[in-house]
């Protein structure tokens, strides 16, 4: 019964255009552009050393001949000086050859996730409504992963294996086109051989990716539901469930597993018959006096050279393509629409003394309907406004508008009289703190979370910040205090306490307005009660947005807004609402009352 | 390791097998340079075609049977590679299902996940690759120095100097590179979770903000990962250029040594051919060294990671004397319990005593931390107290088995999980035999049936990734309904209805009373706890107090204070006047 969520990140689909691997080529080559020198000296360097790794054989086939047939000893030394150069520069090469293509590669990788990371805050919110945070996360980790490794070391092997290939057949070619045509004999057997096998190979890692892909959600789900799990005594059927996939995946596996153990023996059978083939022929040749002896030595050596590269090749070419889909699904990010651009003249607001006002704004997200609807309200500095109404009116849009996370379809924000689109993002947001709905914290120590809200404040500040929200009492009761080190998945410390962080990091910011989103609901009401004294003290002479359900919190507030279906149905104070038994008056008996009786 | 490698023991004769096959391809391998000896000697310098043929003949079939024999491993290794990373992967899904709460908060669910598919596949291939080229490189290069010595000595003697050279510094490097791969992947673990963060916390990061905060905190990792890895990968490089500058090196010395060996007629061209053929198997055998190390250290890593959790003690098993009488009433008894989370040293739970009666109704009020839900998870023995007793029907619910207790139980955790599938899989979640009119009647009173029947498909609608967003009050609901259709003898909701409009919450709270069980509710509204018939008020861990409203309202002043924070002066004076 339990489902694994559908994963596309196993399989990977190699079916792509010629075009759009060009053109992403393209975009790698933006990367590479300005190491233009550094790659030239790689490329230089992996055509010395595939040159070199066919002259030394070359050379040694020549050295039978002469000293060794011919029984010559003229220029002896000078040959074995000559090997030993060749084979000194073939290491030196080769090394140099990576360690460059090393250093610019990683670069390369490095400036891709710099501009990946620039590239997230730079994109709307909307973008990440859209997408779960784990696909992408795991998404861009493998992807980028897998780029690193093919660029450190297949473009070298994929050039190197090429001009190997190439430069070994034309020598062969010069020495005895006879005998080439023999050794290349191999080539169609390898050939045929190879397909059949990764034919099969490539079905059943396909199989076996899936399967895995399967089992992975499986145990995730499991694990993360683990305590329902055994609140249900489900544990044997979990099991019985996992033996099933397990067993699926060990099927695949086999095979797969099986099949690709061939490759090794067969270009070892062939590499041994290729040897055979040339040292029969070759002799008969030799006997005929076609050929030299030393002829043979290289032919053998040669067509061990490039029976490798061959079966190298096809390997490399994969894993090359894969990084190539992983690169565009990198740029595809990389490509979205940014956030709206500040437009060209906007100012940065110096001081904010918080008149806030919405004239005629409505917005929707996405064009058919209409979150808000022609909303109309002003707020003067130091208010505190709540905004009140059932799920699903518009709170939340309100104060997403306001922060400029989207701009309405019409109508203006002004703050002190001024259109918000036409102050910068970042001046505007500078003014505001929030205590969102989700008191996100980062890794990092208690104290640093704190100081987050303004990040030049002193260490007595955060601690001053912490006592107004009243999390001193319980950071100090913590083992290390403010360097309390808190974990990426929030273990640790309790819902409430990072509720009252996240107040916290919001008083030492120091805002001009204030905006609570249902911050106060996670919260225990003894705490809630202190928060409420607190956040008094930091609402004076501030204006204050709060999204609240209790209605208890919202009596206190200078001016209600009720909300219904996206427009402002009432607004007015506690007593002049209930006066004018709306809609406010009618939520809040629905409650009062009940809670009286 | 050893004890991750147990596993392997039912495998043996495979593994044999196996090894044998390896063994063919490696008498072969060895055997062939001696047969080009003979070619050279007997058969090209004599001019004589025939023992060419035989021998080449002989290389032939060889080779094909080696083939043969690489084939059958191939078979067997896979074989025996799967069966062993099955049986791992079981055990430890196995294992993970026995361990207790303490244990999960012990090991992150992603490790989990790792450990029981990346490392049991590094495992699984370490086993495949021994019995196929683990053992026979070392083989190789041990035998292949014998083999060359055995066809000329003084020829062979470099190798004695080159191989152990190589291979030490081979070992070397690798462990060197080893480390650092290590603080490496350190680094890329934190690049990545800065990434991660930066993703889930993008909001945030916007309303303040912190972009270059970011960026900068990000740049730096991002920095240090790069030249860290560029020094490692260069380290590595480093080795083949090396390996294979000494090796050639070596070829040259022996031809140098054969030139002068065949002029003083010593030693044949065919030995010298030999010995320098058993020095290029060599060093290919030596680069499959370095793949070989770097999966056997690998593997050394995964397998200590999965034997910590084969090897986890574990706790809470059920004792051999179980009470096996079923649960009936589900009255509740607390005597003196002290709680505190295995490995922390605050006590969240100080001598709590209390006493539930079957089918009564409490409410836990507290502070945040005060341990509200702490004290509902010891009684399905999600932890055991520290001291004290639980009861249950009067019976020690250490004494009762754990599936049977928790059948009895039916409990809504405040962090609510749903799986991926069905509404109707998720509501009758482990049952097998709901009928359709119990799931109904269980959303029915949980107060979800409407919004199912919303949805176009029903009781069908997918949920989780692929399905509906389901709101947090929708989920709560649902949630309740998966502990209301199994009739639980004792329902515990932990801060279930936080989510709920009070409209609602006063319909669910109604529709529980036609159940008759002892329910215990964790909530934080005074509203909610007003329909309990008790009221157990907690302060830093211990009990404060416990009786009805009415009762807490005349006695204690905590609260008094909390009614009045909730309801407003006016809130009492109304429930005085009422009362």
């Amino acid at each position: 019964m339990l489902r694994a969520p559908h994963r596309m990140m196993g399989v990977k689909e190699n079916k792509r255009s010629v075009k759009e691997n060009a053109q992403t080529l393209r975009r790698i080559w933006g990367f590479l552009e300005h190491q233009k020198g550094r790659l030239a000296v790689v490329i230089v360097m992996v055509m010395i050393s595939s040159g070199l790794s066919l002259l030394g054989p070359y050379i040694v086939g020549r050295a039978v001949d002469t000293y060794i047939i011919a029984k010559r000893t003229d220029g002896f030394w000078m040959v074995v000086v000559a090997l030993l150069l060749i084979y000194l520069a073939l290491s030196l090469s080769s090394f140099l050859q990576s360690y460059w293509m090393i250093g610019i590669a990683q670069k390369t990788i490095y400036a891709i996730r710099t501009e990946l990371f620039g590239q997230f805050h730079q994109l709307p919110i909307s973008f990440f409504n859209q997408r779960q945070s784990g696909e992408l996360m795991s998404r861009l980790t493998n992807d980028i992963d897998n780029m690193s490794q093919t660029f450190n070391s297949t473009v070298i092997q994929v050039i190197s294996s090429t001009l190997t290939l190439i430069g070994a057949v034309v020598v062969m070619l010069l020495l005895s086109p006879l005998l080439t045509a023999v050794t290349l004999l191999i080539v169609p057997i390898m050939y045929g051989s190879m397909k059949w096998i990764t034919n099969r190979t490539q079905m059943r890692f396909k199989e076996q990716q899936r399967n895995l892909g399967e089992l992975n959600g499986f145990i995730e789900e499991v694990i993360s539901g683990q305590k329902v799990v055994k609140l249900f005594s489900q544990e044997k059927k979990m099991i019985a469930q996992f033996l099933e996939k397990s067993e699926q995946l060990k099927q695949s596996g086999f095979w797969a597993q099986t099949y690709s153990g061939f490759i090794p023996k067969l270009m070892n059978v062939l590499n041994n018959m290729s040897f055979a083939l040339i040292a029969g022929v070759g002799g008969i040749f030799a006997f005929k006096g076609m050929i030299s002896i030393g002829t043979i030595v290289i032919f053998s050596e040669y067509a061990r050279q490039f029976t490798r590269p061959l079966n190298d090749l096809a390997n490399q070419w994969n894993t090359f393509l894969s990084a190539l889909a992983g690169a565009e699904r990198v740029f595809e990010i990389i490509d979205q629409d940014k956030e709206e651009d500040d437009e060209a003249e906007t100012i940065d607001l110096p001081a904010v003394r918080g008149n806030v006002e919405f004239r005629n704004v409505s917005f929707s997200y996405d064009q058919k309907r209409k979150a808000i609807q022609n909303v109309n309200f002003s707020v003067t500095e130091g208010e505190t406004v709540a905004l009140v109404g059932p799920t699903g009116v518009g709170k939340t849009t309100i104060i997403q508008l306001l922060m400029r996370f989207y701009d309405p379809d019409h109508g203006q924000i002004l703050i002190d009289g001024i259109d918000t689109r036409r102050v910068k993002r970042s001046s505007l947001r500078s003014h505001m703190a929030f205590v969102l709905q989700d008191p996100f914290l980062f890794q990092g120590t208690i104290r640093e979370n704190i100081r987050y809200g303004r990040l030049e404040a002193t260490d007595e500040e955060v601690v001053e910040a912490a006592k107004w929200a009243n999390a001193h009492s319980f950071i100090t009761k913590l083992p290390k205090g403010y360097d309390t080190v808190l974990q990426p998945d929030g273990s640790g410390i309790s819902q409430g306490q990072k509720q009252l962080l996240a107040i916290a990091r919001a008083m030492i910011a120091k805002p001009s307005i204030l905006v609570l989103d249902e911050a106060t609901s996670n919260i225990d009401t003894m705490t809630e009660l202190m928060i409420q004294e607190a956040l008094e003290r930091l609402m004076e002479k501030r204006t204050c947005f709060v999204i609240a359900h209790r209605l208890n919190t919202i009596q206190q507030a200078d001016r209600i807004l009720v909300l219904r279906e996206g427009t402002v149905v009432e607004q007015g104070t506690h007593d002049s609402l209930l006066k004018e038994k709306g809609f406010y008056s009618e939520l809040y008996y629905r409650q009062f009352k009940k809670d009286a009786i | 390791m050893r004890y991750v490698l147990s596993y392997l023991k039912s495998y043996r004769k495979w593994m044999i097998i196996a090894w044998m096959l390896m063994l063919i391809e490696l008498f072969v391998e060895l055997w062939h340079p001696l047969l080009m000896e003979k070619i050279i000697d007997n058969g090209v310098m004599k001019n004589d075609l025939h023992v060419i043929w035989k021998w080449g003949a002989v290389m032939v079939a060889t080779s094909l049977l080696a083939f043969l024999s690489g084939i059958a491993n191939s078979f067997v290794a896979a074989y025996v590679g799967q069966q062993y990373g099955f049986a791992l992967r079981n055990a430890l899904f196995q294992k993970v299902q026995s361990f207790s709460l303490f244990h999960f908060s012990q090991f992150p669910t992603a490790s989990l996940i790792t450990r029981m598919t990346n490392d049991v596949s590094q495992m699984q291939n370490m086993v495949f690759m021994s019995l196929r080229v683990m053992l026979r490189a070392p083989l190789l290069i041990i035998f292949g120095v014998v083999m060359a010595l055995f066809v000329h000595v003084k020829l062979a003697l470099i190798l004695l100097i080159v191989v152990p050279a190589s291979l030490a510094f081979l070992l070397f490097m690798m462990n060197k590179a080893a480390q650092f791969f290590t603080k490496v992947q350190h680094i890329l673990d934190r690049v990545n979770s800065i990434m991660g963060e930066n993703i889930a916390g993008i909001r945030l990061i916007k309303a303040w903000g912190r972009s270059l905060y970011e960026k900068t905190r990000f740049t730096e990792t991002n920095q240090a990962l790069m030249t860290r890895t560029v020094t490692v990968l260069r380290l590595i490089e480093t080795i083949t250029p090396v390996l294979l500058l000494v090796m050639n090196m070596a070829i040259v010395i022996i031809l140098l040594i054969g030139r002068v060996e065949i002029h003083t007629g010593s030693a044949t061209a065919g030995e010298v051919v030999a010995v320098i053929n058993y020095t290029t198997r060599m060093t290919a055998a030596l680069s499959i060294f370095t793949f070989v190390t770097t999966a056997f250290s690998r593997a050394k890593a995964s397998g200590q990671r999965i034997a910590n959790i084969l090897t986890a003690p574990v706790d809470m098993l059920d004792k051999d004397k179980r009470d096996e009488q079923p649960i009936e009433a589900g009255s509740i008894q607390f005597e003196n319990v002290s709680f505190r989370y295995p490995e922390t040293d605050v006590d969240v739970l100080r001598d709590i005593s209390f006493s539930i009666g079957a089918h009564e109704t409490v409410a836990i009020l507290g502070e945040t931390g005060s341990g509200k839900s702490s004290l509902l998870q010891l009684i399905p023995r999600l932890y055991d107290a520290m001291d004290g007793t639980i009861k249950v029907d009067g019976i020690d619910i250490r004494q009762i088995r754990q599936e049977r207790l928790r059948t009895a139980i039916g409990f809504v955790p405040q962090d609510i999980l749903l799986f991926s599938g069905t509404i109707r899989d998720n509501i009758c979640f482990g049952m097998d035999n709901v009928t359709e009119e119990e799931m109904i009647q269980a959303a029915k009173n949980a107060q979800i049936h409407n919004t199912i029947m919303s949805f176009p498909e029903g009781y069908d609608t997918m949920v989780g990734q692929k399905g509906v967003t389901l709101s947090g009050g929708q989920k709560q609901r649902i949630s309740i309904a998966r502990a209301l259709v199994r009739h639980p003898k004792i329902l515990l909701l932990d801060d279930s209805t936080s989510a709920l409009d009070v409209q609602t919450e006063a319909q669910l709270l109604q529709a529980l009373k036609s159940y008759s069980c002892t329910t215990l509710i964790v909530t934080q509204k005074i509203s909610t706890a007003m329909e309990a018939d008790t009221i157990i008020l907690l302060k830093d861990g211990k009990l404060l107090a416990h009786g009805t409203h009415e009762y807490l309202l005349r006695t204690n002043e905590l609260y008094s204070k909390l009614v009045e924070s909730q309801l407003g002066k006016k809130g009492i004076s109304d429930v005085k006047s009422t009362t």
